[in-house]
């Protein structure tokens, strides 16, 4: 690893250690390996939100080129959002991709940045388009869905009965289990469409 | 010097606001030659010429150096923040004389050269310290800074440089610093960048920038090609390059396409390559199982459908359920009046969108596809001829004039063809049925010039060349009316 990444990587690594942050149980870095390439971040959900309560593991990898490109983050826990893939975790966020800046931003900012998107979502800058729709279409369907989302990987508070038993109608089919709340989400929760969904393609 | 240079600019101002005087003296802000080969003549009988040169790189860097020195004396700034304001300005040296007279500092912070008033400028770390960027000590001598006081080690900028020339980024390189956008020019940045392969990358990819940014100049989209066309029009005609051959619309780059708009061109050309018409197809051609909603297109058969998916037994006419319809096979108009029928006029719609579509899209394909027969008609031409001249009926320049008509005929075949998207683009209006009784005579008098030239032993050459002057002046009278550029 280059030396100035290295250098960095070490310092803002401490950072967030010593930040406020922490102390506060908000956000988390740790070390995956001696090397520094690679690292687990972990932030809090935000209150007010869906994912109030839940936490959400982050992979952050770090690049030779560091800080003069931006680290390559998504996240490991599965979340219902719009601007994050459910499917792979990737996310959208200009921060990570052209409006990074050397100078200013470091692991910290970029957990604190995370979080802020988790309360402020960007509908109109997708990266899994069938969330950002729900989201616009039908906001309280997209906040159910969430927060069961969020109690389900994230080990958030709210349990949602009817869309667990929902869920259950599917897997007593022989339906895999995230196969069956992926299809559910899609549809708006629609068991029919979802079912036809699981059986048909 | 100052006042020397003041007056020579109000000179050139009050020559600007004279018509007479610019339009007699032809004069150029960068001194470039006046094209001496203007035909005034074609220029009037042809709607689709424009003046223009073709520029070697060197020629182009003379230009634009031409322009950057001018600047660079009459401001008193350097060639390379002459540069950042001509490019933030798309070249138009006179407008940015104006704006720096009356007021130098917005013109400067629009510009990026200066940082904004509220931005408070960094500590200037003369005494040498910490760099924010690699968290490393060093010497006061290993810093630089841009306009706005962020300072950086230099290593730190030549890094940043390097990472943002490998993802094609020149002259939009800004400051490191937090919402700190003010640009790096182009001398501070060459003396960073050690690595002469980055260096040549930088000015590669800002020579591109500058071309790009100035209205009169576009590269030559032929493969591979270097040259720069420069047009002083900078409107949507016919140019073509001297060194490739390749002819294009001089305002958007893309082949050339009167009597259509660069907009229209390309919302057509957008319309043909995607795949909406595929989904218009479905959509007329298939209907969803009303049950399980998956996509049938029936190719056959009668009217009792059952889903190959859910078994579901449906009417096709309208979509009931079989069971209802009992005995009555081929009476199930009365269910038209179901709620239905707003699914039905979707799918009519469709159709009828699809129709109109089409009809349009295979004449363009069809002209298309005369054109890329081209090749072989000229081959053709050349072997008739060849024979011609074996057998001892006439030389080979008294059947010249068929290399002519084929070209000729070309030229008309290929205007027709863009008379196509514009057509479908139009609104029903007497002035849509002018255009198609125009477009109508052109394709008339094509076939019949087309016929001529396949049959021109037996034809005289005067008839040949009668039928020639028709159908250009069908194309000429065509683009008159209705090209708009």
């Amino acid at each position: 690893m280059a030396n100035i990444a290295a250098q960095r990587i070490k310092r803002e690594f401490k950072e967030v250690i010593k930040s406020e942050e922490i102390a506060k149980c908000a956000i988390k870095v740790e070390l995956v390996n001696d090397s520094l390439t690679e690292l687990k971040g972990e932030i809090a959900g935000p209150p007010d939100t869906p994912y109030e309560g839940g936490n959400f593991v982050l992979e952050i990898k770090v690049p030779e080129t560091y800080p003069f490109n931006p680290p390559k983050v998504r996240f490991i826990t599965k979340i219902w959002h719009p601007n994050i893939s459910s499917v792979t975790g990737a996310i959208c966020l200009d921060i990570l991709k052209d409006q990074w800046q050397a100078a200013a931003m470091t692991l910290r900012t970029v957990l604190l940045s995370l979080q802020a998107l988790l309360s402020a979502a960007e509908p109109d800058d997708p990266q899994d388009a069938v969330v950002a729709k729900q989201y616009k279409e039908h906001p309280e369907m997209f906040r159910q869905t969430a927060t069961h989302w969020t109690f389900v990987y994230a080990g958030g508070p709210a349990k949602m009965p009817d869309l667990d038993d929902k869920i259950r109608r599917l897997t007593d089919m022989g339906i895999e289990e995230h196969n069956a709340r992926v299809a559910l989400s899609s549809y708006n929760w629609d068991l029919e469409r979802a079912t036809e969904h699981c059986l048909f393609s | 010097m100052s006042s020397e240079n003041d007056s020579e600019m109000d000179c050139s101002d009050s020559d600007c606001g004279d018509p007479g005087y610019e339009d007699y003296y032809n004069i150029q802000p960068w001194g470039g030659e006046v094209d001496n080969d203007v035909d005034p003549e074609q220029n009037r009988r042809d709607p689709e010429y424009a003046v223009c040169d073709c520029l070697r790189v060197e020629e182009v860097e003379r230009l634009l150096n031409e322009s950057v020195e001018v600047l660079s004396n009459s401001l008193h700034i350097t060639p390379s923040l002459a540069k950042v304001l001509l490019h933030a300005h798309n070249w138009a040296l006179q407008d940015i004389v104006t704006k720096y007279r009356s007021n130098a500092s917005s013109l400067l912070i629009n510009s990026k050269i200066k940082p904004t008033l509220e931005q408070v400028p960094g500590s200037k770390s003369q005494k040498g310290g910490l760099c924010s960027v690699c968290v490393t000590i060093s010497p006061a001598d290993r810093f630089s800074t841009l306009t706005c006081g962020h300072s950086f080690c230099k290593d730190c900028w030549c890094m940043h440089f390097e990472v943002q020339i490998t993802q094609g980024i020149s002259t939009s390189i800004s400051c490191m610093a937090q919402d700190c956008d003010v640009l790096a020019p182009e001398d501070f940045v060459l003396s960073l960048l050690a690595k002469p392969n980055m260096r040549e990358r930088y000015q590669q990819f800002a020579f591109c920038d500058y071309v790009k940014s100035h209205p009169q100049l576009r590269f030559c989209p032929g493969p591979n090609c270097q040259i720069v066309l420069r047009s002083k029009e900078q409107r949507a005609k016919r140019v073509m390059c001297s060194s490739c051959k390749t002819i294009f619309c001089f305002r958007c780059g893309m082949d050339y396409h009167a009597p259509t708009d660069c907009n229209t061109i390309k919302k057509w050309l957008t319309k043909c390559a995607d795949d909406s018409e595929t989904a218009n197809y479905i959509s007329a051609h298939t209907k969803d199982c009303p049950k399980c909603h998956i996509c049938i297109e029936k190719n056959g058969g009668c009217n009792h459908m059952q889903c190959y998916n859910c078994k579901h037994d449906f009417c096709w006419m309208c979509l009931g359920d079989w069971k209802a319809h009992g005995s009555e096979y081929y009476e199930c108009s009365r269910y038209k009046e179901n709620p239905n029928i707003a699914h039905e006029s979707v799918h009519a719609q469709a159709r009828e969108a699809l129709k109109k579509y089409l009809h349009y899209y295979e004449r363009w394909e069809n002209h298309s596809k005369s054109l890329k027969l081209e090749e072989q008609t000229l081959e053709g031409i050349k072997m008739r001829i060849n024979n011609k001249v074996m057998n001892a009926s006439g030389t080979w320049i008294d059947w010249q004039h068929l290399f002519e008509a084929a070209s000729l005929l070309a030229r008309c075949r290929y205007t027709l063809q863009y008379t196509y998207p514009y057509a479908y683009y139009m609104e029903s209006s007497p002035r849509k049925e002018l255009f198609e009784y125009q477009q109508a005579q052109l394709e008339a008098e094509i076939e019949n010039l087309s016929w001529k030239i396949e049959r021109a032993e037996t034809t005289d050459r005067g008839d040949l060349e009668n039928q020639m002057d028709i159908a250009e002046k069908r194309r000429v009278t065509l683009l008159k009316d209705f090209l708009e550029v």
